[in-house]
C-alpha cells in the first residue's frame, strides 16, 4: 500500500537520500555489520534500490534467502535491473555433475565480475558470513579485493567504470580475526546498532587522499525500502508504547508529599528563615536606632609617618 | 657480498661504504696515496645524495621523509636496516608515512622498490605528496631540468691527466642537498619527477599464475616470490657490491605495504593458531639478511592490531630494527576527550636499534602525538591543557596513563607500569 508523504517526510527525505548517497559515493567494498537484534538486510535492500534507480546494474549473490523472498518489496523497476545469482537452492553445486563441492561459492564469486554489463556495477553479497563459513578467510579476502578493484585481472571486463561491493556481515557469528580482516578491506564500514526500537548506523568512510569521516545516523526502514531519518536519539515521548504494558504512577508510594494543602502552603510562606536577609534586617542596618552606639575607627598619626606636603613632581618642567 | 665481507654481519657503516666505493673508481677527481684507500690510511666518507653519517656511531643514515620522525629515531634510518610501521586501526595514517619514505627517495634520486598486494605500485607512486621546496630547492630543480645534454660540453677543455678518467654523471634529479624534506599532502608529486626516477614495482596479483589463486601453493609462495624479486634487483643493479653500479653510488629504498595481511596469503590475521605462523618470521629473517649486505633501507607497514596471536607480533618486532606504532583516535572514546582535541592520534616508538654500540639514541620525549593538518603530517610532544576546572574528571586523566607508553631501558621492550605524565 503506497503511503502518502506528509510534510514531515518531505522535510526529511533529502537527508535520507544524502545518507544513501554518502554510502554509495565511492567504489570498493561497503561493509554492513549487523547483529541478531539489529539486522542489516533491510539497509542492504535500500542501497540496492538506490543503486538500481540510479541506472546501475545490480548483481546479488544470494546465499541466505530465496530469490522470491529477496525480490519481495522491491518495485518492478528495481527488479528489472537486478540479476540474482542463486546459491540458496544449491550452495555446493551438487546439481552440476563432476563439479568440486567447495568450488561452488568461490567460482560464483569470481565469475560475477565477468558477467556484468558496461557502466557502473553494484554487487551485493547476502551474506559474507555464509561465504566465510564455506570459504577460507584468506581466499575470501583476496576474492573480495579482486572483485572490488576495477580491472585487476586481465580477464575482467574493461567496460566497467566502477565496481561497488555491498557485503552483509553478521559479526556475532565470527571471531575478531575474520571480522577484522574483512573490515580492513572495506572503503566504507557501517555498523548497525540501536536503542528503543530505533536503528542507528555508525558510518566510517575511508576515502583515498581525504580524512576519514565518522558519523552516526538514526533511521527506520519503510516497507518500500526507503529510509526515514530521525534527528538523533529519539525521546521517550516519540516512541510507540506497547499497549499491553501497564503504566505505573511514579508518584505513588512516596515517603514525602509532592502536593501541599492550602494550610500547609500558608504555614510554609509565613515561616522566616534564620539566615535569610529579610526586610527587617535591611531596615535595621539602614536606619540605626539613635541610642545605639556604632563602631568607629580612631587614627593617631605615628611619628615615623612620612607626611610630605611637597609635590614630588614639582621639579619637573611639564 | 663485498660489503658483508668488509663489515661483517653488522649494518653498513659509512666507512664500510667508502671502502667498497674505493675499489670501483667512481670519482673523476681522486687523490693518490693514503687517502684513496691505501692500506695505511683510513677510507674517506663516500657522499651519496640524501644520506649522512650518524654523529653517534658513524652509521650511514637516510631520511624517513619526516624530519620529526628522523629526530626521534636518532637522526634517520640506518642503511641496511628495517623500519616497521604498525598500522593504525583503520589504516588511515600509516600509508602517509609509507608515502613520505618513498617521496624522499624520489627527491634524492634513490632507486625505489615498492611491493604491495593491495594497490598497484604505479598507483601508489602517483599519489605521493609533493615536496615543499624553498627558493634554493626550486633553483636546483630548474637547474636539473634545464641542464644541457652532455654532448654540448664535449669540447670542454680539462687537464690532460683527467681526460682518461670516467666522467661523473648525475643520477636522477636531486632536488636538494638537504637531509630530509617537508611534503605537502594536499598536492601530488610532479609528473616529471616520477618519470625521471628509477623504480621497480611488485604487485602480488600480477606475479601469481591465474590457475593458482586461492590454492595452498599460492598462499605459501607470495613471500617467496617477493624475496626472489628483491634478490634479483639487489644483485642486477649492484646494490650488494657484487655487480658494481655503473653510475654514482645509490641507495635502494624498499617499501612493503600491508605485510601479513590476508591479501599476502597469510592467515595470521584470521586465526589465533595459524597454520603457517612461521612464514612471516622466515620472510623477515631472510629479508634482513639481504638488507644487511646491500646499500638499502626498508620500510614495512603491518596491520599489527589484526594479528590474533600476540606472540607473532612480538617475534616480528624482534626481527625489525626500528618499530613505530600508530594509534588513531578515530572511532574511539579519545576522539571526543578534551585532553586530545588538538591531535589525531598517538605515536609510539616501540624500538630503536643499537648499531655498532651497546646503547641507542633514546629520545628524551616519551609522549608523542600526531596531527594531520591540511598540508602537513606533524609529530608533536603531547601537551595536555591546564587542569583549571573540574570539567576534566579524574577518570579522563587516568585514561591517559596507558596510552603514554614509555621506552624501555633496552629500547626494544615497553615498560609495563602505568606511569603518570610529569608536568
Amino acid at each position: 500500500m503506497p503511503r502518502l508523504l506528509s510534510g514531515d517526510d518531505i522535510r526529511r527525505r533529502p537527508e535520507a537520500s544524502e545518507m544513501l548517497d554518502s554510502l554509495l559515493a565511492t567504489g570498493g567494498l561497503v561493509l554492513l555489520r549487523d547483529s541478531v537484534e539489529w539486522e542489516g538486510r533491510g539497509l542492504l535492500k535500500a542501497l540496492i534500490k538506490k543503486s538500481a534507480l540510479r541506472g546501475e546494474q545490480v548483481h546479488v549473490l544470494g546465499c541466505e534467502v530465496s530469490e522470491e523472498e529477496f525480490r519481495e518489496g522491491l518495485g518492478s523497476d528495481v527488479n528489472s535491473r537486478l540479476v540474482y545469482h542463486d546459491l540458496f537452492r544449491d550452495p555446493l553445486n551438487w546439481s552440476q555433475p563432476g563439479e568440486a563441492a567447495p568450488e561452488g561459492p568461490l567460482k560464483a564469486l569470481r565469475s560475477m565480475c565477468r558477467r556484468t554489463d558496461r557502466g557502473s556495477v553494484t554487487i551485493a553479497l547476502d551474506s559474507l558470513s555464509w561465504l566465510l563459513c564455506h570459504i577460507p578467510c584468506v581466499t575470501l579476502c583476496q576474492a573480495l579485493h579482486a572483485l572490488s578493484q576495477r580491472n585487476v585481472d586481465p580477464g575482467d571486463n574493461p567496460l566497467i567504470e566502477q565496481v561497488r561491493v555491498l557485503g552483509l556481515l553478521h559479526e556475532e557469528l565470527h571471531g575478531p580475526g575474520p571480522v577484522g580482516a574483512v573490515s580492513s578491506l572495506a572503503h566504507t564500514e557501517v555498523t548497525l546498532s540501536g536503542k528503543m526500537d530505533q536503528t542507528s548506523a555508525s558510518i566510517l568512510c575511508r576515502r583515498p587522499q581525504q580524512r576519514a569521516t565518522y558519523q552516526t545516523w538514526w533511521f527506520s526502514i519503510l516497507p518500500d525500502f526507503s529510509l526515514d531519518l530521525h534527528e538523533g536519539l529519539p525521546l521517550h515521548s516519540e516512541l510507540h508504547r506497547d499497549p499491553h504494558t501497564t503504566q505505573v504512577d511514579p508518584a505513588s508510594h512516596l515517603t514525602f508529599n509532592l502536593h501541599l494543602s492550602k494550610k500547609e502552603r500558608e504555614a510554609k510562606d509565613s515561616l522566616t528563615l534564620p539566615f535569610q536577609f529579610s526586610s527587617e534586617k535591611q531596615q535595621a542596618l539602614l536606619h540605626p536606632v539613635p541610642g545605639q552606639t556604632t563602631g568607629r575607627i580612631f587614627y593617631e598619626p605615628d611619628a615615623f609617618d612620612d607626611v610630605d606636603q611637597e609635590d614630588p613632581d614639582d621639579d619637573l618642567d611639564i | 657480498m663485498a660489503a658483508a665481507a668488509t663489515c661483517g654481519a653488522g649494518t653498513l657503516s659509512s666507512e664500510c661504504v667508502a671502502s667498497e666505493a674505493g675499489q670501483s673508481r667512481t670519482s673523476s677527481f681522486q687523490r693518490r696515496g693514503k687517502a684513496s684507500g691505501a692500506p695505511g690510511g683510513g677510507p674517506r666518507l663516500l657522499s651519496i645524495a640524501g644520506t649522512r653519517p650518524s654523529v653517534r656511531n658513524g652509521q650511514l643514515l637516510v631520511s624517513t621523509g619526516l624530519p620529526a620522525l628522523d629526530q626521534l629515531l636518532g637522526g634517520g634510518l640506518a642503511v641496511g636496516t628495517l623500519l616497521l610501521i604498525e598500522e593504525d586501526k583503520y589504516n588511515i595514517y600509516s600509508p602517509l608515512l609509507f608515502k613520505y619514505f618513498l617521496a624522499e627517495g624520489i627527491v634524492n634520486g634513490h632507486t625505489l622498490l615498492v611491493a604491495s598486494a593491495k594497490e598497484n605500485p604505479a598507483n601508489i607512486l602517483q599519489e605521493l605528496p609533493a615536496p615543499l621546496l624553498d627558493d634554493n630547492g626550486k633553483k636546483e630543480l630548474e637547474d636539473v631540468h634545464s641542464a644541457k645534454p652532455p654532448e654540448a660540453d664535449a669540447n670542454m677543455k680539462i687537464a690532460w691527466r683527467y681526460q682518461l678518467q670516467p666522467r661523473m654523471e648525475q643520477v636522477g634529479p636531486v632536488l636538494s642537498s638537504r637531509f630530509g624534506h617537508y611534503y605537502d599532502v594536499s598536492r601530488r608529486i610532479p609528473q616529471e619527477l616520477l618519470e625521471s626516477s628509477n623504480w621497480h614495482g611488485f604487485f602480488l596479483p600480477e606475479h601469481t599464475p591465474p590457475g593458482l589463486k586461492g590454492e595452498p601453493c599460492f598462499l605459501s609462495c607470495g613471500y617467496m616470490k617477493l624475496l626472489q624479486f628483491f634478490q634479483n634487483i639487489i644483485y642486477t643493479e649492484g646494490f650488494d657490491g657484487a655487480n658494481p653500479q655503473k653510475k654514482q653510488k645509490n641507495i635502494l629504498r624498499i617499501g612493503i605495504q600491508n605485510l601479513g595481511s590476508p591479501l599476502w596469503g597469510d592467515d595470521i590475521c584470521c586465526k589465533e593458531n595459524s597454520d603457517n605462523h612461521h612464514r612471516l618470521t622466515k620472510f623477515l629473517y631472510i629479508l634482513r639478511g639481504l638488507l644487511r649486505s646491500s646499500l638499502s633501507a626498508c620500510i614495512i607497514t603491518m596491520p599489527a592490531q589484526l594479528v590474533q596471536n600476540k606472540a607473532i607480533t612480538t617475534r616480528v618486532r624482534n626481527l625489525s630494527d626500528t618499530v613505530v606504532g600508530l594509534e588513531s583516535f578515530i572511532g574511539s572514546e579519545r576522539e571526543t576527550n578534551p585532553l586530545y582535541k588538538d591531535y589525531h592520534g598517538l605515536i609510539h616508538i616501540r624500538k630503536i636499534p643499537r648499531l655498532n654500540n651497546l646503547t641507542c639514541d633514546e629520545s628524551d620525549v616519551k609522549d608523542l602525538a600526531f596531527k594531520l593538518k591540511r598540508k602537513l603530517f606533524t609529530i608533536e610532544r603531547l601537551h595536555l591543557p591546564p587542569d583549571l576546572s573540574d570539567t576534566v574528571g579524574r577518570s579522563s586523566r587516568q585514561d591517559l596513563a596507558p596510552s603514554t607508553t614509555l621506552l624501555g631501558t633496552g629500547c626494544s621492550g615497553m615498560t609495563g607500569g602505568k606511569k603518570r605524565l610529569d608536568f
